[in-house]
């Protein structure tokens, strides 16, 4: 853990890379795909949609490396949940369903925080075994098989509806960046997730409880996986136990391109809203570009590459 | 196809595998590839375009997408011969997709495609239980669907897709028996590794394989069979085969990638005399094979040519012609002496440089 003080209100460079990132990512595509539809107002709505599960893990994820800690277990807590929420759909209320769902995700947040904060194991082999564990009960669940989802409000309120015309995935966005951002600047928990990743013992010393936190992470990071996976199934009309499985490494990059520091003590929610759109703008200009697969990843790579480059170089003292 | 192209077809409905083999079953040739929804296969390269066709289809000045659920040797080989022919056509392709196998991803791929508004879409579906969901924007979009391998669930024929095109899945099965056969001059035991999932795709092969050398080498039989749902223990099957059948002639293994291990582990055991066939392309197999070492065959489809009809297919419905709902592409053994042939009449280019043969 760095020594760094404390004394991050205010405007730190890596915290604002990242916007300049975004705007000339945006302004490149804008140029070169004018005619290819990329500026369209149906696009552009889609690119923040299609990144909604992604932005709402990445602010768990913010508060876990903040911490010190990691979260490697998301992916799989993503089909848990949306799973679990699927099968209980079936024959319960959709409300039921969606405790059920979130319910899964703080029960397997406990596990972990627990394991972490009082059997002292490291989160990052606590999460990885749980990750391959759950990855396991994800296809044994349902014998591999997609679970529908039917029920029209279910699917309204977490896919494809929308609220005075605002699309219900973009009303997920705005609302968890915004307790997320609030969470973690205004409020004690907030300031205690900063001091323990910066360093935990004067955190200890300064009478912070420092294991319950590690626990609380770890659950807030679970539970808003849990959240990405009814997402996930309210847009897809079902679940299924591939749901999450290749989102763990676009989140963490969005969330350190977007400044948080992955060895903790620094960090932000809004430059991890801004760092998964900049992953979901460039999947979808690569593809509007006529890319063939190879060279989107290539591209992507290179790309998220000088990203993280840039924010890391400032971040390092 | 790797493993997880196969696992693809995971979801599809339940009970369209062939019925159980018996030894008093009727003739082979009664056995037909079955589409997902139980159609009659019509063979891939029947479906042409006449000069007019292609003029009208010119005229129209269409694009096209690929959505992929993943890139592989295999999709390569699809997406390569949907390209092609499209440039023949003058359809131009505007966006190439790949999945990940992740149907969320699909979903957003198909979004995003949507945004250049091509006139077709040509996809394999990762989940069929979730695709409606998936590929319900396109519809709304106007754009027409050619499908490989599967179809979204609740899709009609005609009405939402133009139609299916995929590999003859009992051909490559039926190729493989015949191949092994030929090998052991007609006679040996053989151990039986197939796929222990309720996938269409590796079950009609699995199933065209075994009915083969029951019904069609009388001399052979199969001593020893295991299930396998992770490639990885094909390994330990082998080991188990050999140890309880001292002498077996072969092994038959449902895909290329547990057919490695099993070329594995009859290497760390000295074993030169057990012979491998398997289904899908794979350089370590055929390395082994033009080595002279235990794989006798590989069967494989014409992958290539799954693209060239899926695109043709995709050009008649453009026009408004109708095209049958389900297309098989052939399907090839490959032995010692046809390497390159084989890899370009499934790949449609030469084999690796590694094989020694071009």
């Amino acid at each position: 853990m760095s020594s760094k003080p404390l004394s991050l209100k205010g405007l730190d460079p890596a915290q604002y890379v990242v916007y300049v990132g975004f705007l000339l990512i945006f302004a490149a595509f804008a140029v070169v795909l004018r005619d290819d539809g990329f500026l369209t107002a149906n696009n552009l709505v889609n690119i923040v949609q299609q990144t909604a599960p992604i932005t709402i893990m990445a602010i768990g994820m913010v508060f876990v490396l903040t911490s010190g800690e990691i979260d490697l277990s998301i992916g799989s807590v993503v089909a848990i949940a949306a799973l679990v929420a699927a099968v209980v759909m079936r024959t319960m209320p959709w409300p039921v369903g969606v405790a059920a769902g979130l319910g899964a995700g703080a029960l397997i947040g406990l596990v972990n925080g627990a394991l972490v904060a009082y059997v002292r194991l490291p989160s990052f082999l606590v999460t990885l075994a749980s990750m391959g564990l759950l990855a396991g009960v994800g296809r044994w669940l349902t014998n591999l098989q997609s679970v529908p989802v039917t029920n029209d409000v279910y699917t309204a309120i977490f896919g494809a509806g929308a609220l005075f015309g605002i699309p219900s995935l973009i009303l997920w966005t705005v609302i968890g960046v915004a307790v997320g951002h609030f969470v973690y600047r205004e409020t004690p928990f907030g300031a205690h997730v900063l001091a323990t990743g910066d360093n935990p013992r004067a955190a200890r010393a300064a009478g912070i409880n420092v294991d319950r936190l590690r626990l609380g992470v770890l659950v807030l990071s679970s539970m808003t996986a849990a959240l990405a996976g009814l997402l996930y199934a309210g847009r897809l009309h079902g679940a299924r136990y591939t749901l999450g499985e290749t989102d763990l490494l676009t989140v963490i990059a969005a969330v350190i391109v977007g400044g948080t520091r992955l060895n903790g003590g620094t960090g932000t929610v809004v430059g991890a809203l801004i760092g998964s759109l900049m992953m979901g703008m460039l999947n979808n200009g690569l593809i509007l570009m006529g890319l063939s697969v190879a060279e989107q990843m290539m591209v992507r790579g290179l790309i998220i590459l000088a990203a993280v480059a840039l924010t890391l170089r400032e971040a390092r003292r | 196809m790797t493993l997880k192209h196969l696992l693809v077809a995971g979801t599809m409905l339940a009970g369209l595998a062939l019925a159980a083999p018996a030894l008093t079953a009727p003739a082979f040739a009664d056995d037909v590839t079955k589409g997902p929804h139980g159609e009659t296969a019509t063979p891939g390269e029947s479906i042409q375009l006449s000069p007019e066709q292609i003029e009208k289809v010119k005229a129209g000045k269409f694009t096209a997408g690929l959505a992929w659920h993943t890139t592989s040797n295999w999709s390569n080989a699809v997406d390569q011969g949907a390209k092609d022919e499209f440039a023949k056509l003058g359809i131009e392709v505007v966006a190439t997709t790949d999945a990940g196998f992740d149907a969320a991803k699909q979903k957003n791929d198909i979004e995003t495609i949507l945004a250049k508004k091509p006139s077709v879409i040509i996809s394999l579906p990762v989940d069929p239980e979730t695709a409606p969901e998936v590929y319900k924007p396109a519809l709304d979009a106007g754009a027409k669907l050619v499908f490989i391998d599967n179809t979204p669930k609740g899709f009609e024929y005609g009405k939402d897709y133009v139609t299916i095109s995929t590999a003859d899945l009992v051909q490559m099965g039926a190729k493989a028996g015949e191949a092994l056969g030929t090998a052991l001059g007609g006679k040996g035991t053989v151990g039986y590794i197939y796929h222990d999932a309720d996938f269409y795709v590796t079950n009609q092969r699995d199933q065209s394989f075994k009915k083969t050398i029951e019904t069609k080498f009388p001399d052979m039989k199969i001593v020893a069979e295991q299930g396998l749902a992770d490639p990885t223990r094909a390994e330990e099957i082998a080991q188990a085969f050999v140890t309880k059948n001292p002498g077996l002639d072969a092994i038959y293994v449902t895909w290329a990638e547990p057919a490695e291990f099993v070329l594995a582990a009859l290497r760390n055991a000295g074993n030169t005399h057990t012979k491998i066939v398997t289904l899908d392309l794979s350089e370590p197999l055929a390395l082994d094979m033009v080595k002279g070492g235990n794989v006798v065959a590989i069967s494989a489809d014409e992958a290539y040519s799954i693209g060239t009809t899926a695109a043709n297919a995709a050009a008649l419905g453009l026009i408004g012609e109708k095209v049958p709902p389900f297309l098989a592409a052939g399907a090839i053994a490959i032995t010692k002496d046809n390497v390159k042939e084989g890899w370009n009449a499934s790949l449609h280019r030469d084999p690796p440089a590694s094989l020694g043969v071009n």
